[in-house]
């Protein structure tokens, strides 16, 4: 038999009273402490405005992809409107549909030789 | 407001008041006492670096807590993506308070026995959930937060959470259906 949602419950809510003691707490300190002290990680303040950029990011729910997607149309077109359009390559000049294909003239051929037709042997 | 400030006993004083809470969310997630114990230094040095961002638009509480969030679940993406660490490798033991056991008597002994055993296959099925249905079981049904509470933090809607829980709860209870007995 399977337990109940209640009887889930309670065997869950049993798990409330799984954690360390108090010297864990005090050990824990002493290590945040140290850690507090450590030099921080090398690295410009551009690295760092790029570090919180990417936290910002990261701790947004699912309107993360609006945002997303919102950068990145918003990327193509000052693109598109940034780049010279003299830099745009030509298109090669298409043949219009009423070229006229005017055929190279046959080399000139040698009369070929008569053929003998009669039995000979 | 002293945290902010750079009071780092006011700080101290946040990690001994929120600790217990945070490492109940990391150790439930993650099974293994050491990532867990890692884990939440992380979380408490990106705390302390992030408390200029904190505008008081949540409690500090719920703002810790998004944090311990977002930062736990990438932890075990990356965790995901070892290949060394096996589920014999996770902590599926049980740790309970000495003093809610009482093995006075033989009877007791042998319930207190099974449900440890209990106890142990329900942290092996837990594993099993994903990770957001066991964050939503493990904010829920351990940690005693209400939905709207669990859909302000995960900022997900009410009935998001709820169907996670009905979809965690059956899970689970197909789970334990060899192990239950009618005692329990």
């Amino acid at each position: 038999m399977k337990p109940s949602v209640a009887q889930l419950e309670n065997l869950l809510a049993l798990k409330r009273h799984e954690g360390p003691g108090e010297e864990y707490w005090q050990g824990f300190l002493s290590e945040f402490h140290q850690r507090q002290q450590e030099p921080a990680e090398v690295g410009s303040g551009l690295m760092n405005v790029f570090g919180q950029i990417g936290t910002w990011f990261a701790d947004l729910g699912p309107s993360k992809w609006v945002y997303a997607a919102g950068l990145a149309y918003t990327t193509v077109t000052v693109a598109w409107i940034l780049i010279p359009k003299d830099l745009m390559l030509e298109a090669a000049p298409l043949t219009p549909v009423n070229y006229k294909v005017v055929p190279a003239p046959a080399p000139k051929n040698e009369h070929p030789a008569p053929v003998d037709l009669s039995s000979s042997t | 407001m002293r945290a902010r400030e750079g009071d780092t006993s006011a700080f101290d004083a946040l990690i001994l008041k929120y600790g217990d809470k945070l490492y109940g969310l990391v150790y439930n997630m993650t099974s293994h006492k050491e990532d867990a114990h890692d884990l939440l230094q992380e979380i408490f040095v990106r705390a302390y670096q992030s408390l200029g961002s904190f505008r008081g638009n949540s409690t500090f509480y719920t703002w810790i807590y998004r944090i311990a969030v977002n930062q736990t679940l990438n932890f075990l993406k990356k965790r995901n993506r070892r290949t060394d660490l096996s589920l014999n490798d996770l902590d599926s033991s049980v740790q309970q308070d000495p003093a809610l056991i009482d093995t006075t008597q033989e009877d007791d002994r042998e319930r207190q026995t099974q449900l440890n055993e209990l106890q142990t296959k329900l942290n092996e099925a837990l594993m099993k959930l994903s990770h957001p249905h066991r964050m939503v079981v493990t904010m829920f049904d351990i940690q005693g937060m209400s939905h709207a509470e669990i859909a302000k933090v995960l900022k997900a809607s009410e009935g998001t959470i709820r169907s996670r829980l009905h979809y965690a709860h059956l899970h689970l209870q197909s789970a334990l259906q060899e192990s239950w007995k009618e005692r329990f």
